[in-house]
């Protein structure tokens, strides 16, 4: 059987054991013939006189749109598409905070220190906990149903000032985000905008929806709600699975969402049930980004929550080890693939956001008036499967994993850590024990020299090259299962962050945790940038989501160029078909925002090209 | 005679020319209605990577001395003398797969719709030009008379 291989060599030997097992894994061989239209993004299928692709003999569609006007549609949209998945995740969060600030609920707010801070902020009304709630929520909502002419308020609250003044000079700053993704739809339909500049201009504003509300009010939002972050330690990989217990997965971006398990499944009642069925009780194991979302608010549901088993491709292999009971998913990423794992293993599938349906999933639309119900339902759902189907199937959970991650890293943690400011950081950057920062984010892909692979290899160079690696997203679980997070990493960095890691006890690669921390990564970038007197593209920083996956990437992606960062990609965003907007993204953008695209599908060059902007933005700084 | 030429560093990999083919071996000949989900659906071409990662459409070769044919104890495979076209009849076929075990090039195949025998290129014999040649958007195959 040929597979895909993995950067985490005990899941690759894991998947080639399951010989029934039909996984992504195997399926990447089998769609290895791509369509080059596609990749370099100049297929239209706009309108019934296409699909128009563009060749050599054939430059224009039949409407007359060049490479350009369509490469720029293409990406145009692809970005909304992201934009709106953020959106969705931070409107449900907003409405969910709302109705517990309203009393509609018996969940108490763990993080009110952090309302109090914001609605001071933001200078937002309110008498009591829950009217500030109701205020920040409502302000959320507001600004993502003003129409396109209105501009949000939040940014202006939110952002650092010298990107304000820079998004306001470029008149990209957005207007109400619903309204910003709608248009940015009419723009790119059938024989409307032909203008590659203005819909990479949109692309722009859509980043910034995407950053300040999609990422960073989120993660605000669900602090406020499950809990603000703590450094700890964690336990990752499959081996956080105890066939002892009932295991619910998660699946998905939307704490707001599961999150009621984890008091739902930790009850008296609900341990009763659960050992009446000979189990010791529930877990909630986590899976994609909703569980690294658990595992950075982990001091907050240490019983009930097992740990992170790994990222997006791992979620199909973690059902054929037989000790997942259940599924409970609501956004993305829910393979499409582990519906015939499901079927094969017999774990039901439950699905609380119908835009993640699942075709096998039952569907229980999400409210928390119904929470009770849903935990119910939960609980049976689970407890049937446990008892009927794990007598009979094969509980294989290989030794995969570490205990000692360390994780609750966020933009308040770690200058909690660094004793209340980032000086003793921003000193070692100075003093060039620590050359410069790598976010290391996004997803994870299978065609980036396999799974994970691009990501862990890329990053080992950063680290031995003295070059501190933060990581928010599907990386996070790449990274984190093959020990990068682990203190002990620390012997794979270059001599002084070694050093510097062994001191402090932390690995060279700090976990951030979900895709969401982008945004906590780029309110540290702020933070530092402040502490030092700097607008963002002035920092020795570099962004890169080497395994980019999917539109919501291209949405953070699009933030990260309007922050002014240089962003790199192992695989170029479907745009290589056109040599403008190609120009435009890698090389133009430069001079407007300070960030750029980079596209490099080698590890090493990559290195050197990250490495020599680090050196010359330190050069920028007289450092 | 005609023959299709390849040229694979202009292919570009869109197996066009493999759903052209199912198309043209369906009833309704439909690109919009050829269903890519049928596995009965099977072209009788095929789009594959060479060892730099290069895409490259593998044809039948219409062999000047064809192996496939040599192998058919059936008599079901012939050269025909006029056209040159390596022919298949079903009605003779065997399905005893030695011709699929014979070809250089793996264009035999077993057909998706008759489960007991063997398929190959027709050379689109229903039409003036192949059906892949008139699909093929970079021009990577091209008919020539030779
Ligand atoms: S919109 Fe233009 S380029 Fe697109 S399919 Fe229609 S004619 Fe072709
Ligand atoms: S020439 Fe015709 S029959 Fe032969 S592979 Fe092409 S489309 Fe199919
Ligand atoms: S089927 Fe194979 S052996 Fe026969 S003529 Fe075609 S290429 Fe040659
Ligand atoms: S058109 Fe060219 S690239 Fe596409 S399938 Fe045919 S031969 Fe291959």
């Amino acid at each position: 059987m040929s597979i895909c291989v993995s950067a985490d060599k005990v899941l690759e030997k894991f998947i080639l054991s399951k010989k029934d097992l039909e996984s992504s894994f195997n399926r990447v061989p089998d769609q290895e013939v791509k369509c080059a239209f596609g990749m370099q993004g100049i297929c239209c299928r706009l309108c019934a006189n296409g699909p128009c692709r563009i060749t050599p003999t054939t430059p224009k569609g039949v409407c007359g749109a060049t490479a350009d006007t369509i490469v720029a549609r293409n990406f145009l949209r692809a970005v909304a598409a992201g934009a709106a998945c953020y959106l969705h995740v931070v409107e449900n969060t907003a409405a969910n905070l709302k109705a517990i600030g309203l009393g509609q609920s018996d969940i108490s707010l763990k993080g009110t220190r952090l309302l109090e801070e914001l609605s001071s902020k933001l200078d937002l009304p309110g008498n009591n906990v829950g009217e500030k709630a109701v205020a920040l929520a409502n302000q959320v909502i507001q600004d993502l149903y003003r129409p396109r002419h209105e501009k949000m308020e939040l940014v202006e609250k939110l952002a650092y000032t010298p990107r304000y003044k820079k998004w306001t000079e470029l008149n990209i700053l957005p207007g109400g985000a619903k309204a910003e993704v709608f248009d940015a739809l009419v723009k790119t339909s059938t024989n409307l905008n032909s203008d590659p500049m203005d819909m990479l201009l949109h692309a722009l504003r859509l980043g910034i929806t995407t950053g300040i509300y999609g990422l960073g009010l989120t993660n605000h939002l669900n602090d406020i709600i499950w809990g603000e972050p703590r450094i700890r330690l964690a336990k990752v990989g499959f081996g956080v699975l105890d066939p002892e217990y009932i295991n619910v997965m998660v699946t998905g971006h939307q704490q707001a969402l599961v999150g009621i398990l984890q008091d739902g499944l930790s009850t008296s009642e609900a341990i009763n049930i659960a050992e009446k069925a000979g189990a010791k009780g529930f877990k909630l194991v986590g899976s994609t980004c909703v569980g690294q979302d658990m595992q950075l608010r982990g001091a907050h549901c240490q019983q009930i929550f097992a740990g992170q088993t790994g990222n997006n491709f791992t979620s199909e292999i973690l059902i054929a080890t037989g000790a997942v009971d259940l599924v409970v998913s609501e956004f993305n990423c829910t393979l499409p693939g582990i519906e015939p794992v499901c079927d094969a293993y017999g774990v039901p599938q439950i699905c609380l956001d119908d835009v993640a349906k699942k075709q096998n999933a039952e569907y229980i639309a999400f409210s928390l008036a119904e929470k009770d119900t849903i935990i119910q339902k939960v609980i049976e759902t689970a407890v049937e499967r446990y008892k009927k189907q794990r007598p009979s199937v094969k509980v294989d959970i290989p030794e995969h994993g570490y205990d000692d991650v360390v994780t609750g890293v966020s933009q308040k943690t770690l200058k909690e850590f660094l004793g209340g400011s980032y000086k003793p950081l921003i000193d070692l950057i100075i003093a060039g024990k620590i050359k410069g920062i790598a976010g290391v984010v996004g997803c994870s892909n299978l065609t980036a020299k396999g799974h994970d692979v691009f990501t862990v290899e890329m990053t080992k160079e950063l680290i031995k090259r003295n070059i501190i690696v933060l990581s928010a997203g599907c990386t996070s679980g790449a990274l984190e299962n093959v020990g990068l997070m682990s203190p002990s990493a620390a012997e794979l960095a270059g001599e002084s962050l070694k050093a510097i890691c062994r001191q402090l006890e932390i690995p060279p690669v700090l976990n951030f945790g979900p895709c969401l921390a982008i945004g906590r990564l780029e309110e540290t970038a702020a933070d530092i940038a402040g502490e030092l007197g700097v607008d963002l593209p002035e920092l020795p920083l570099v962004l890169s989501a080497p395994q980019w996956l999917e539109e919501q990437a291209l949405a953070d992606g699009s933030f990260g160029l309007a922050l002014g960062l240089p962003l790199h990609l192992a695989i170029p965003p479907f745009i290589t078909g056109s040599e403008l907007v190609t120009n435009i993204l890698t090389k133009d953008i430069e001079g407007l925002t300070g960030g750029k695209v980079i596209v490099n599908g080698n590890v090493e060059d990559t290195v050197n090209e990250l490495e020599a902007i680090i050196m010359a933005k330190r050069a920028g700084l007289n450092i | 005679m005609q023959r299709i030429f390849i040229n694979k560093s202009l292919c570009a990999g869109c197996k066009n020319c493999e759903a052209a083919c199912m198309a043209e071996h369906t009833t309704h000949r439909s690109l919009w209605l050829v269903n890519l989900s049928d596995p009965s659906n099977k072209p009788n071409n095929r789009v594959a990577l060479d060892n730099s990662g290069q895409p490259t459409p593998i044809f039948c070769q219409h062999c000047d001395d064809p192996a496939c044919v040599t192998a058919c104890m059936a008599g079901a495979l012939t050269k025909n003398p006029e056209t040159g076209v390596v022919e298949h009849n079903r009605d003779k076929c065997a399905g005893c797969w030695m011709c699929i075990m014979s070809c250089p090039y793996g264009m035999m195949h077993t057909s998706g719709v008759y489960e007991d025998t063997a398929a190959k290129c027709d050379f689109c014999a229903e039409r003036g030009t192949p059906r892949c040649v008139s699909s093929c958007p970079t021009g990577a195959i091209t008919l020539r008379t030779i």
